[in-house]
């Protein structure tokens, strides 16, 4: 059975802002990052990535430094802004409910409806 | 704040446009060289992990659009990156820019400047304060006429009881001898009442307008048009005060008019009125009831009154004037206002219309020719989209950059154009005679600039836009293994376009062409009389020196006494009207054994009193009967001479020697009959394209006694009169012995009109000449815009086809053949475009009727000329192509591919 699922839209930002939620990262490591949160579990084109980077700079839930990599180059980092905090919560905790809820339904029983 | 932040948006987006795009592109090939890495420490070889991780990464250029679009802030940058890619594009292909640059650039500005010249110099806006709110009052009469001038009673009540004007004031054109400084000479003027230059709301340049008081006590002051004051006082200002002669009457110089202003308008003319003076209506004038319907009222309209208000207000004021008038009379007087704006413009607006027509079809051909190039350009291109379209450009980016190009070309090209426009403009206006009014003033008129941009816009826009759509529809890789062989589409488009294009330069040239023809038949107009070697003069004698009828009768005596002496002239005489240039005089008669169709008026002709060999003089030649002559005396039976035309509508078939006629309009009255005793050819009282109206020479020694008993009414006759010069050779050298002739009898008496008859008739001919250069001007220039259009459709089907071409050579076919081939394929365009023309020729040549003479708007001369002219023109066009294709050598042009 395949174990990797195209990812929902809309979903790619909460991974990023999860991602980098837990420190600050280049565009390749955060895809990294998400591939392994996710276990490896969430496939996307490598390239979409950096236009959801783009929207969310733009948009102030991510703010982004030039520094140096882990291999001595030049590379954007990307940290997340207290918007960005705030916006990481709300969308968790939504996806959270809508989580619960759509678990909770597929669990449902004939006899229960 | 808001505003301020979107600046600053801006501006870090401009200038720090190339930064970001350096810096997007290195955070994404770090991304791609780390992936690699990663790849790479996995065991794959180096040049393998590259090439997986681009594959991982997806469509590069779409990403980095995505990127941009993220961005969003940056539309403006975006848009002047796209300018520069165009401009960039357009750098690599200067003879297509050019080209475009230039057809625009002349197709614009050419048609434009004209325009706008054309349409200042005939719909000249009025020079007056708040134009719009200035009407002519004017009176309708039943029995008489609509919309005709007042009498001068009826000015002076319009003035004191409507209560919708702010100004009513009185003029009536005229015109005066100047004399005392300076030879005598006659001149445009016109009486004002007071309260005109008010109503106008012109101030005089120096100097002063007259008052109320001048006006009403008759005061003789005077105001001279600024043309005036230059050319006879040198624009000295202590003319003010200075005395001058009008009439044999002293005037004092009150005052000199701006150098634009002109009153009375007229319609489609220039006005040379060059003297004001106060209208101070005369007793007899102010006791006129109901009679004499010559004065002009112009009036302006108080703020806070619509036009429908003022004339309600007008019209009651009609009601009382009405009521004034005797009942006897039967009279119905109402009241119209006509803006002066649209009674000044009236007369040119047919060809205007014209002009206009011409122009945007010009343009329009502009713009195909334009839709043409952007259209081979897009097949050029088809093949780069495509690549790049393979490597993951979005379709809206795709779409962005094939518009913004041919978006770059129309505006650079319109724009160029308007300059161009400008700067012809500036030269149309400087070849203009600086008396022109308001030359200065002349501006490129913006409905048809806005028209030129607006048409080019539109052409780049859609040019830009279709290409770029079916290049996104068809998939890039069948547009990369077509190449540029998919081209049929665009080659049918174009071809639509070049039809279209001979079509409309046809019906342009129809119309040019029926100009012309107009022309010509005027030309050959038989004037009904010899122009040649025959010299014309005028002189109007002073009613305050010749005050009884003998002294006139002995001043035109002694004047053909003299000038019949004079050597090289054969001989001269006298008329009060001569042929040509000279308004009708309506004068209404009984015909015997004529009775007029009920319903219609009495009979109506132009006529002219003679003294001496009038009709000899000017070898108007005779048809039937005798000539008037010496016999023909005071006590003599009274006689006339009519024209064709009036024997024809009267007595039609007949015989009119023998006929007789007597004025007025009453069968039954007292008034002497008038025997007919010869027919002469018919002359024109206007240009030769206008009607020859019926016509009655009679000997002026006889005026008394055709009037009978009413003769002593009439007063004084034969004041003004107009000289007749028969030379025995070229009668221009006779000029100024005529001029010192009348001289030499009254030295103060001015001489006006002196010319040839042929100078005469040549300038009758001016406004027809002119509309028909103007007019085959712009046709010349469709036709020369279609031809470039339809050598540019075929050149470029030629380069296609190349290969074709060669492989057929190869075949054995002969250059003639292929000459053939590429010329029948230009000839069934034009062919087409001829038969499209024609149809759309015959749909619009009827609206020029009115600017025709002896043409039918149909003409098939006039159709099979033009359509052969055109044909040719766009056959020749084709010629330079297919010489080039004939002259293909198969072995060289198999091998370029």
């Amino acid at each position: 059975m395949d174990t990797t699922a195209q990812i929902l839209p809309g979903t790619l930002d909460l991974l990023i802002l999860k991602a980098v939620s837990l420190g600050p990262l280049h565009g390749y490591g955060v895809l990294l990052r998400i591939g392994q949160i996710s276990n490896g579990a969430l496939l996307i084109e490598q390239g979409a990535l950096y236009p959801a980077l783009f929207r969310l700079v733009r948009q102030g839930l991510l703010k982004a430094k030039w520094g140096s990599s882990e291999n001595k180059r030049r590379a954007k980092y990307y940290g997340l802004t207290a918007a960005g905090q705030k916006r990481l919560r709300e969308e968790a905790d939504g996806w959270n409910r809508l989580a619960t809820a759509i678990g909770a339904a597929l669990k449902a029983r004939p006899e229960e409806v | 704040m808001k505003l301020l932040s979107s600046i600053h948006v801006l501006l870090t987006s401009v200038f720090r446009q190339r930064q970001i795009e350096r810096e997007m592109e290195e955070e994404l090939r770090l991304h791609l060289a780390s992936r690699a890495d990663d790849l790479e420490r996995q065991g794959l070889p180096r040049a393998e992990a590259e090439r997986q991780a681009r594959i991982e990464f997806g469509g590069y250029e779409r990403y980095k659009d995505e990127c941009r679009d993220a961005l969003g802030w940056q539309i403006f940058s975006e848009v002047l990156a796209d300018v520069r890619y165009g401009l960039r594009q357009l750098r690599h292909a200067p003879g297509f820019a050019l080209t475009a640059f230039l057809m625009l650039a002349l197709g614009i500005g050419a048609t434009t400047s004209v325009f706008s010249v054309l349409d200042a110099v005939l719909l000249r806006p009025l020079p007056f304060r708040d134009p719009s709110r200035l009407v002519l009052i004017k009176e309708n009469v039943n029995k008489l006429s609509d919309r005709i001038n007042l009498p001068a009673p009826d000015v002076l009540t319009f003035a004191q009881q409507s209560k919708a004007f702010n100004h009513v004031g009185g003029f009536e054109r005229g015109e005066v001898e100047l004399s005392g400084s300076g030879e005598p000479v006659r001149l445009a003027s016109a009486r004002l009442t007071a309260d005109v230059l008010p109503a106008l709301g012109v101030t005089p340049l120096l100097g002063r307008s007259f008052t109320a008081e001048e006006d009403d006590h008759g005061q003789a002051v005077a105001l001279l048009s600024y043309a005036l004051w230059q050319a006879r006082f040198h624009g000295d200002p202590k003319v003010l005060g200075a005395h001058l002669d009008i009439d044999r009457k002293p005037y004092v110089v009150i005052g000199v008019m701006p150098s634009d202003f002109e009153f009375p308008v007229l319609a489609g003319r220039l006005n040379h009125t060059a003297i004001w003076k106060p209208m101070s209506f005369s007793p007899q004038e102010r006791a006129d009831t109901g009679d004499n319907f010559q004065y002009g009222a112009v009036a302006r309209i108080k703020p806070g009154f619509t036009r429908a208000q003022a004339e309600q207000d007008a019209n009651r004021v009609a009601a009382a004037i009405q009521a004034e008038y005797p009942a006897a009379m039967g009279i119905r007087v109402s009241a119209s206002l006509i803006p002066l704006q649209d009674d000044a413009v009236e007369n040119a607006r047919p060809l205007l219309r014209v002009l206009f027509g011409a122009v945007i079809v010009v343009l329009l051909i502009a713009c195909a020719n334009l839709a043409g190039l952007l259209l081979v350009r897009g097949v050029r291109r088809r093949r780069e989209i495509a690549v790049r379209q393979a490597l993951g450009a979005s379709g809206g980016t795709l779409l962005r950059y094939s518009t913004m190009e041919s978006l770059l070309v129309s505006v650079i090209g319109g724009a160029l154009g308007l300059v161009l426009a400008w700067a012809c403009l500036r030269w149309w206006v400087s070849l203009l005679p600086e008396s022109l009014p308001r030359v200065g003033e002349i501006r490129l008129n913006w409905e048809v600039s806005l028209f030129a941009l607006a048409a080019t816009l539109a052409t780049g826009l859609l040019c830009g836009i279709a290409p770029g759509l079916a290049a996104l529809r068809s998939s890039a890789n069948e547009a990369l293994k077509q190449g540029a062989r998919s081209v049929a589409a665009h080659a049918r488009l174009r071809s639509v376009l070049v039809v279209g294009e001979i079509a409309t330069a046809l019906v342009l040239v129809t119309g040019a062409g029926l100009l012309l023809r107009s022309f010509a038949r005027m030309s050959a107009v038989d004037p009904g009389f010899e122009p040649v070697h025959a010299l014309a003069a005028a002189f109007d004698l002073p009613a305050e020196r010749y005050q009884t009828q003998p002294q006139v009768n002995s001043f035109q005596e002694e004047l053909l006494r003299r000038l019949n002496t004079l050597p090289g002239v054969k001989s001269a005489a006298l008329a009060t009207n001569l042929p040509m240039a000279e308004p009708t005089s309506t004068r209404f008669f009984v015909a015997e054994d004529y009775y007029p169709p009920a319903g219609s008026s009495y009979a109506v002709e132009s006529h002219a009193y003679v003294v001496g060999d009038f009709l000899q003089t000017m070898h108007i030649p005779l048809l039937r009967g005798r000539y008037l002559n010496a016999g023909d005396t005071a006590d003599a039976p009274l006689v006339v001479v009519v024209s064709r035309a009036l024997a024809e509508r009267y007595w039609p078939g007949q015989n009119p020697i023998g006929k007789r006629i007597h004025w007025g309009v009453d069968e039954r009255s007292s008034l002497p009959w008038l025997t007919v005793v010869g027919e002469v050819a018919n002359t024109r009282q206007g240009p030769l394209d206008s009607e020859a109206w019926p016509q009655v020479y009679e000997p002026l020694v006889q005026f008394d006694r055709s009037f009978g008993p009413e003769a002593k009414a009439l007063g004084v006759h034969g004041g003004s009169m107009r000289i007749a010069v028969r030379a025995a050779g070229d009668p221009r050298p006779l000029a100024n012995a005529v001029r010192r002739t009348v001289w030499s009898l009254d030295p103060q008496l001015a001489v006006s009109n002196l010319q040839t008859m042929e100078h005469a008739i040549r300038q009758s001919q001016v406004p027809r000449r002119f509309n028909t250069a103007v007019l085959s001007a712009f046709a010349l220039g469709a036709v020369l815009l279609a031809a470039l259009g339809i050598y540019g459709v075929i050149a470029f089907s030629v380069a296609q086809r190349t290969q074709e071409i060669a492989v057929r050579m190869a075949l054995g076919a002969q250059p003639a053949g292929v000459l053939r081939l590429v010329l029948g394929s230009g000839a069934r365009l034009a062919a087409l475009g001829c038969l499209l023309g024609l149809a759309g020729a015959a749909s619009v040549t009827r609206l020029m009727q009115s600017l025709l003479f002896d043409v039918s708007p149909f003409d098939p001369v006039v159709f099979a000329a033009g359509a052969a002219v055109v044909l040719l023109l766009t056959l020749a066009a084709s010629f330079l192509p297919a010489r080039r294709a004939a002259g293909i050598e198969p072995m060289e042009a198999l091998r370029a591919e």
